[in-house]
């Protein structure tokens, strides 16, 4: 085959994990090419502008860790920070941020066009080529027929794209941009279960016709916590968001003019996401709610643009304008774009390995939306670890993979490859089993030395995290070397302060365990040496880790028996119908997964324990006969 | 690994069972079990050892303790093998104490798995093991549908989904911060939780079959004299015993026999039947009747279905109707027998035809004793090990439940909390079948109106 052009990889879509896919790949050398529907667009916030949330910022920290680019896009980009569930534990914290929608598309574009090795290009792919059931390239809609060793197909909602609003549909991978049909099409010839998912997004106000004083202010933390550990401060500006509220009118109005809504018309097939219901679901699900929240968020610091978080709709847009008119506040409200529902084709991501390659077609990567998954984050994970097992695969290394254990990128993937989706696949840190031990804040621990080792955390990234985790360990031997004792000084100024009496002798490690002592209090006693040579960031990381240490470690043994033999490994290509004891549905649920370890096994939904009994047995007879 | 106990010969009544268990903490159990912290035995050593509950000091049985050293044993572990007496109440006890010793209930073939791992069967040996565990496994999922349907799952099934519904409202408050959602009722949360607590401990103290079956049941026999109740218990225990005679009133003082029914331990007493009288020493034998009735845990009301109902039949009848009993009408075996209760006594009531001389009806009578007791024939073989599994399960439950409960009275953080809800709600899935995240979030978003 002649190629016009040729490649290592290329990634196909410029979007949250287009754009990690092919940074990641470019860095790790391989020559790579992005192509997308229009450069001007790369880095697109298609929905809400902003970053993290529970569990989201989490995921954005580890893709920072690993050295992916999200983290420091948004900390360059982001126009109001706030740290979610600080009264919680630290586990269960997450950075958020609003981005200025246009900043953060520039500053990717910027991003990437300053990487080595990283050609973009401009384009529509409407087939893949194959050669012995591999990927060799790509074809192009003018013909133009480009050669790369690996594909990653990030194509969002763009997949057969369809737009609803009111009774009208049309064809359309965001509003205003064409869908991606061929493609579509040929991954369908190629034999791919492609299914039929839906999401949806609010109108866009014009800021000027909005009486802002109705609204609560929601402003930005004071010392805004970043998402990259590259970051030492944010630049931008931060401004207020504001909170208001629907009233009951309102809802009857939308009930009223249900037989607008595509949704309740029976016009989209595809299922939406729960955790982001329309406003036409929340009325009717919920119908004896007084009222429902939403949000006003500037799109950024040079714009009237506001974002209506809480409306997304798919009513007519005429429609559209009277219900927002119906929000105390927004009587005056001009619309400047409508919300609309949009339809799209996934891929049964059961087709994935852990590596997100395709069993059907080697060198074919599968990333974001197109696995069933909604939001940036998620997808820019998914990006980052199939832009690296891309990478990986053209210079023959073995896959990358993370375990649910260590991280949520772990979680995310091995839950959409084990179940595959039947709604848009949102990451909850309540799927982390392990989530006492998947901090924001310890992220890099975790990661950090993996993307070191792939070649994709630099040389003064890595000097900082070395500097960091001495620091950290420093105040950790310092907290359980420091001890209070009856006799000090301090002891009974502390004992007053805290209204109890400590026994005889404390360690700082002991009494930051206790109720009501902060992080100033511990910090005011550490020696002032280790004071002077540790941030509060790390004294507060170094608290957190002794806070669940004990804690994880008790819950390990007494859950982990459970799960011992989970790490047991499954040959690739195990024949399960020959697997006497086996039934068929068995071997069904297990051939449709094709867990790569004993522990993927046993999350399929419907194995049973007798099939994993038997499963472990006939493995551990290969292991012992080679 | 952790150290797998389980019952290596198969249950019910035999001369011996033999206990087996298999892991590093094998000799510690087996130190605490024996009470002697320096039981060092030589290795394949046969030793005849007391074995004592360690929490109460109490004896429980005499056994044979034998120590294979790793890897010197079946499984390549430490492995301790424990020949109890063979009645199933004993073995289930020092099963039981073995569990709570930090040994954990084998599953099916993990004692032949951990000899796989360690290298000590051969292929064929292997294979043999496998078709034997897919005839254990099918069995132990024919059980687990019965179950299903059964009265463990259903006793446990709405105390997961009450657990579940105690998730909700703190998973979402940790997950959907940003969300408008209804403040959480710290209070009556709590108040659920012991509500929750309760039953959890309530079922397990079923799942042991309370204390009564542990320290064997007390069975009195009563009725008026010459109903027959010596010869009821003479037939009972299977010798003459007591002394009967055609004279009323024989029995003046209680006798008592300690006999087995199906390997229980039941003490069985006979009392006499005067009710009132002025000769003293059957009035120190009335004093005795009424003590044993007071303490028995079972009482067998005897009826002479030969005669109509006396006075002092009704007060027995009367002075027994609100405790544990059952009703034995005598002497089926004679002519001129009719049932004098018909009309007399509840429907629902335990009423045996028997004849303690021919021991017509006996069969019947056992049976009932037991299920007063909540022991059953009929669940038979698989009883022991179920049961002790689902009570290790249930203890563990109740064990992350206090813990939940002692973190939400200290207001702590949800995580805390929510990680020993979930541990509380994967051991009850054992029992049920697992509850995945899936349905926690499903029960989340049909609760509260989430997303922006």
């Amino acid at each position: 085959m002649v190629f016009d052009e040729e490649f290592d990889v290329i990634v196909i879509g410029g979007g949250h994990a287009g754009c990690e896919a092919a940074s990641a790949a470019a860095r790790m050398g391989a020559r790579t090419a992005l192509v997308t529907l229009n450069l001007d667009l790369i880095g697109q916030m298609s929905c809400n502008p902003a970053i993290g949330g529970i569990a989201k910022g989490h995921l954005v920290r580890e893709i920072d860790a690993l050295g992916g680019i999200m983290g420091r896009i948004i900390d360059r980009t982001g126009i109001q920070f706030r740290l979610l569930n600080r009264s919680r534990g630290p586990a269960v914290q997450s950075p958020r941020a609003q981005a200025d929608r246009s900043l953060y598309r520039q500053e990717m574009r910027r991003t990437l066009e300053a990487t080595a090795n990283l050609h973009l290009l401009q384009g529509s792919v409407v087939d893949l080529l194959l050669r012995n059931e591999s990927v060799v390239g790509v074809e192009m809609e003018d013909t133009r027929c480009v050669g790369a060793k690996a594909v990653v197909v990030a194509t969002g909602t763009f997949l057969n794209g369809l737009i609803h609003t009111g009774r009208r549909s049309y064809v359309a991978g965001r509003a205003g941009e064409p869908a991606s049909i061929e493609l579509g099409e040929a991954l369908k010839r190629f034999g791919f279960q492609v299914g039929r998912l839906k999401t949806g997004t609010p109108p866009r106000l014009d800021g000027r016709t909005i009486d802002w004083g109705v609204f609560d202010p929601q402003p930005p933390d004071e010392e805004p916590v970043p998402f990259s550990f590259a970051t030492e401060r944010i630049e931008q500006r931060q401004i207020n968001c504001f909170i208001g509220y629907t009233t009951r009118a309102l809802h009857e109005s939308i009930r009223a003019n249900l037989q607008e809504s595509p949704l309740y018309s029976g016009k989209i097939r595809g299922i939406g996401p729960r955790y982001c219901p329309s406003i036409e679901d929340k009325v009717v699900k919920f119908a004896d709610k007084d009222r429902h929240q939403l949000f006003l968020e500037p799109e950024g610091l040079n714009t009237n643009e506001v974002y209506l978080n809480g409306f997304s709709t798919s009513l007519p847009p005429d429609l559209q304008r009277k219900l927002v008119q119906m929000i105390p506040g927004l009587e005056e409200a001009q619309i400047v774009r409508p919300g609309y529902a949009i339809e799209y084709d996934y891929v049964d991501p059961r087709e994935l390995g852990p590596d997100l390659q395709t069993n059907r077609i080697r060198g074919l990567f599968h990333a974001g939306q197109i696995n069933g998954t909604t939001g940036y984050e998620e997808a820019a994970c998914q990006g980052l670890m199939a832009g690296i097992n891309a990478a990986h695969f053209v210079n023959g290394h073995g896959s990358f993979r993370l375990s649910r254990a260590e991280s949520y990128i772990g979680v995310v993937i091995d839950d959409v490859v084990t179940h595959g989706v039947d709604e848009p696949y949102r990451v909850f840190t309540s799927r982390a089993e392990n989530r006492l031990a998947l901090r924001y804040d310890n992220a890099d621990s975790r990661l950090a030395p993996y993307g070191r080792e792939l070649g994709l955390v630099g040389d003064m990234d890595w000097q900082r995290f070395n500097a960091r985790r001495d620091r950290i360990a420093l105040g950790q031997s310092a907290l359980r070397s420091t001890v209070l004792r009856r006799s000090d000084a301090t002891y009974a100024a502390v004992s007053s302060r805290l209204g109890c009496d400590l026994g005889d002798k404390v360690s700082l490690a002991q009494l930051s365990q206790r109720p009501n002592v902060s992080v100033r209090v511990i910090e005011e006693l550490m020696p002032a040496e280790v004071r002077g040579r540790i941030s509060k960031g790390d004294l507060e990381c170094a608290l957190a880790d002794t806070l669940y240490a004990g804690y994880i470690g008790a819950n390990e043994t007494a859950m982990g028996r459970l799960h011992q033999h989970d790490a047991l490994q499954i040959p690739v290509g195990t024949d399960y119908r020959h697997i006497s004891g086996l039934s068929r549905e068995m071997v069904e649920r297990l051939e449709r997964t094709r867990p790569l370890s004993f522990g993927q096994a046993r999350r399929i939904r419907g194995l049973t324990a007798a099939a994993l009994s038997i499963l472990l047995v006939h493995m551990n007879m290969k292991e012992k006969i080679g | 690994m952790d150290t797998i106990v389980a019952l290596a010969t198969p249950s019910g009544r035999s001369a011996i069972g033999v206990i087996r268990m298999s892991g590093a903490g094998a000799l510690a159990i087996t130190r605490l079990l024996l009470g002697e912290a320096e039981f060092t035995p030589e290795p394949g050593k046969v030793l005849l050892k007391k074995i004592k509950d360690p929490l109460t000091n109490e004896p429980v049985d005499r056994a044979l303790v034998t120590y294979f050293q790793a890897p010197h044993s079946f499984t390549g572990e430490d492995v301790v093998e424990i020949s109890c007496h063979g009645s199933p109440l004993v073995l289930r006890r020092v099963t039981d104490i073995l569990l709570k010793l930090d040994g954990r209930l084998a599953g099916p073939g993990e004692f032949s798995l951990r000899a796989l791992s360690n290298g000590k069967l051969n292929l064929s040996q292997a294979e043999a093991i496998r078709d034997l565990i897919n005839a254990q496994t099918d069995a132990a999922a024919n059980q687990a549908i019965r179950q299903m349907n059964g009265e463990v799952s259903n006793s446990v099934r709405p105390i997961k989904e009450r657990l579940v519904r105690l998730i909700v409202p703190l998973e979402s408050a940790l997950e959907f911060v940003e969300d408008d959602l209804p403040a959480m009722q710290l209070e009556e949360m709590k108040r659920e939780l012991v509500d929750i607590l309760c039953e959890v401990t309530r079922l397990a103290a079923t799942f042991e079959s309370g204390h009564l079956l542990r320290d064997g049941v007390k069975v009195t026999i009563v009725g008026r004299p010459n109903v027959g109740k010596s010869s009821l218990f003479n037939r009972l225990l299977g010798i003459d015993r007591a002394i009967v005679t055609e004279i009323p009133g024989t029995t003046r003082d209680t006798v008592q026999e300690q006999i087995a029914i199906d390997g229980i331990p039941v003490l069985l007493t006979d009392t006499a039947g005067v009710r009132h009288s002025n000769d003293p020493i059957e009035m120190m034998g009335v004093e005795r009747t009424k003590r044993a009735m007071a303490e028995a845990d079972l009482l067998i009301v005897v009826v002479d279905g030969t005669a109509k109902l006396s006075a002092e039949d009704f007060e027995f009848l009367e002075r027994t109707s609100e405790r544990k009993r059952v009703i034995a009408l005598n002497k089926e075996d004679l002519p001129g027998f009719e049932d004098p209760l018909v009309g007399k006594v509840n429907g629902g009531e335990n009423v045996f035809r028997v004849a303690a001389k021919t021991g017509a009806g006996f069969p019947e009578l056992q049976q009932a004793i037991l299920e007063a007791f909540g022991v059953s024939y009929a669940s038979g073989d698989q009883l022991l090990i179920t049961d002790a599994r689902h009570y290790d399960l249930l203890c563990r439950t109740e064990a992350e439940l206090e813990r939940a409960l002692k973190l939400l009275s200290e207001r702590a953080s949800e995580e805390f909390i929510l990680t020993h809800l979930y541990n509380g709600l994967r051991l009850l899935g054992e029992i049920t079948g697992e509850t995945t995240t899936e349905e926690i979030l499903a029960k989340i978003f049909s609760t509260f109106c989430i997303g922006k």
